[in-house]
């Protein structure tokens, strides 16, 4: 997929730029608001990510642009400010998601996944890894065509895992993922032990194969060896 | 004591000594006065007697009236000239009673050489009525000046003081949170006027600092999250790398869970200082009711998991207007302490109604006093994991909506109240 990195730190969007092309993603920096603007009027991109305070003006001018302009492609606005009303303010204006400072970038990873599948629905409301498809729009998981009963939480923790395949996850992007970050719970790490080995068993006896892999110190790897 | 009621005090007492000393020194005055007279007219009688009796050597006649008595009596032997004025008390058999009187003893010689003696007595009973008759007067008099005197000056006083009670109890209402300012009632009275200076001045200054204060945690916290997200996406980019060794596997450890308490600890802090800030100013009506259920519905896996037996008992939407946002913080938060610090086949009970809503979980007893657990980074728990932000952000989001809430603890049992309507 094709992406613009709209974000004034240069650390930060070398960053994003690295993982994200380590994921087989085609990338490009915008360092400002202008050459942002100047970026998105001239090429086509999947997906914008985005950050709102920028040097010389509002992220949001971006959105503003694009929709005037009717150009296509989602916009994904990552903020250290995580105020309600910038956020509300972006998704009114055609924002499709909002990832708050400090992100893993697993969730950054998902997030942009989940907004490529939404805006081009033709043909990608299916993920499909070995003998595993995910129809993203009933939430469905079928194995080897057999329909597989997970729990919202597992079916969240596969696609999860899944969309960042070949990639280590740790468990507090898990929790994050899972619980939302208002949450803090102390011994969610068991919880994501036990949700984790729940889901491996229950693909394991519908014949497939064990894809996750624990990775010491980290959490875990979905692989396939 | 209230000033005015000790300044009375002081005035009266103070006052009532000075009365004391006047009225005494009035009374002897007086009765000098009175004694100076009653002698003199003795003096004068004797004067005359005397001369009468030095050129005649006669004893002149007199007539005597109840209460003057003048005895003369001639001796054959020269005396001395002697005269002597005192008080003195005689036995009234009619009345069968003491009286005074005052008299004169004068002796002297005739120019035959012949002594004499001069007694003159005089009551002075009337005389000594009339002295307390003043004395009981005067005191009378003094006694009502000091009472109206007290009186006006209670009065003027209390009228006086009145818009200092007045800022006082103004000061004593004011918020700091608040942007309304602190009104102080006019006065033309100069130390007032300077009272009122000064609490302007160190309210307004209060506030100043207090919003710098706020200003800075909310740029601060704002500020870090961008080092913070730095910081997270390197180690992620370094934990991707194939050829790590333990020793890396455990530091990038260590940063990965320091990361995430930093970031966990700011997200608290900017919560709370958004709340402060009234980001979440949007009011609706929101259902408790629903937003438990929601809740629970997240931690259902993790429940069963726990073997944690949950039983709701609402028996009202429970509607309360506040902000959506908050109202699920708070909530979650409460439950997610329920379901944290809950012990194995441990249990929660929801009880909702119109009125309140009460959380009961099982757990371990508290070490700690339940009123600590609000308070900001006190950590119930050794648990390094912890903020301690939890229950201050739940204490501030009930603060902000008037909702009471109050945490009990007897043995294993917690329970968390929260009181939305009386």
């Amino acid at each position: 997929m094709k992406l613009l990195i709209v974000e004034d730190d240069k650390s930060l969007s070398r960053s994003i730029n690295d993982y994200l092309k380590m994921e087989g993603h085609i990338c490009e920096v915008a360092l400002n608001l202008h050459e942002a603007i100047y970026k998105a009027a001239d090429n086509k991109y999947d997906c914008i990510i985005l950050d709102i305070g920028l040097p010389d003006g509002t992220g949001l001018d971006v959105i503003r642009q694009m929709k005037a302009n009717k150009l296509s492609g989602g916009i994904l606005i990552i903020s250290a400010k995580s105020s309600l009303d910038d956020k509300l303010t972006g998704l009114n204006i055609g924002a499709d998601d909002y990832l708050t400072k400090p992100f893993h970038f697993a969730e950054l990873s998902a997030r942009i996944n989940s907004i490529c599948r939404r805006n081009n629905f033709m043909g990608m409301n299916e993920i499909i890894f070995n003998e595993i498809r995910i129809r993203t729009e009933d939430n469905q998981v079928y194995i080897n065509d057999k329909l597989l009963n997970l729990t919202k939480k597992e079916y969240d923790l596969l696609l999860f895992f899944v969309v960042n395949r070949n990639r280590i996850i740790t468990k507090e992007s898990l929790v994050e993922h899972l619980w939302g970050d208002n949450v803090i719970l102390t011994d969610s790490f068991d919880f994501v032990y036990t949700h984790v080995k729940n889901l491996r068993k229950k693909i394991v006896a519908s014949k497939g194969r064990n894809y996750i892999k624990c990775i010491y110190g980290f959490g875990y790897k979905f692989i396939d060896s | 004591m209230k000033l005015l009621t000790k300044s009375t005090f002081y005035f009266f007492l103070l006052s009532i000594m000075a009365i004391i000393v006047i009225g005494a020194l009035l009374y002897l005055t007086i009765k000098r006065v009175i004694y100076k007279q009653v002698d003199n007219s003795l003096i004068t009688e004797k004067t005359i007697i005397q001369d009468q009796i030095e050129q005649t050597a006669l004893i002149p006649n007199f007539e005597a009236s109840i209460g003057h008595q003048i005895e003369v009596r001639l001796l054959n032997y020269p005396l001395s000239n002697i005269q002597i004025i005192k008080d003195t008390v005689i036995f009234d058999p009619q009345q069968n009673s003491f009286a005074p009187f005052r008299y004169i003893f004068s002796s002297g010689n005739t120019v035959e050489k012949d002594g004499y003696i001069i007694t003159i007595l005089q009551s002075i009973s009337e005389k000594n009525e009339l002295l307390r008759f003043i004395e009981l007067y005067l005191l009378f008099l003094f006694f009502s000046l000091l009472l109206i005197s007290i009186l006006i000056n209670y009065l003027i006083s209390k009228r006086l003081w009145r818009p200092f009670y007045t800022s006082v109890k103004n000061a004593e209402c004011f918020e700091i949170q608040s942007d309304k300012p602190l009104h102080l009632p006019y006065t033309d009275i100069d130390e007032f006027k300077q009272l009122n200076k000064v609490f302007n001045n160190m309210t307004s200054k209060m506030r100043i600092d207090y919003l710098n204060l706020k200003e800075f945690n909310e740029n601060a916290a704002h500020e870090i999250q961008t080092p913070l997200a730095i910081i997270r996406s390197k180690a992620d980019l370094l934990m991707q790398q194939n050829n790590l060794n333990k020793n890396s596997i455990s530091l990038l450890k260590s940063i990965n869970e320091a990361t995430a308490r930093l970031s966990k600890l700011n997200q608290g802090l900017l919560l709370i200082s958004k709340i402060d800030n009234q980001i979440f100013h949007e009011k609706k009506m929101v259902s408790l009711r629903k937003i438990v259920e929601n809740n629970l519905e997240n931690y259902k896996e993790i429940m069963l998991l726990k073997k944690i037996k949950v039983e709701i008992d609402a028996k009202d939407e429970a509607l309360v207007e506040m902000n959506d946002v908050l109202a699920d913080v708070l909530i979650s938060n409460l439950l997610s302490n329920a379901v944290r610090f809950n012990v194995d086949s441990g249990f929660i009970k929801c009880q909702i109604n119109y009125r309140f809503m009460i959380f009961t979980n099982s757990g371990l007893p508290l070490t700690t006093k339940p009123v600590d657990l609000f308070r900001r980074f006190h950590k119930g728990t050794d648990n390094p994991q912890s903020v301690g932000l939890g229950l201050s952000i739940v204490k501030k989001i009930a603060d902000s909506y008037g909702i009471l809430i109050t945490y009990t603890n007897i043995n294993t049992i917690h329970e968390v109240k929260l009181q939305y309507r009386n």
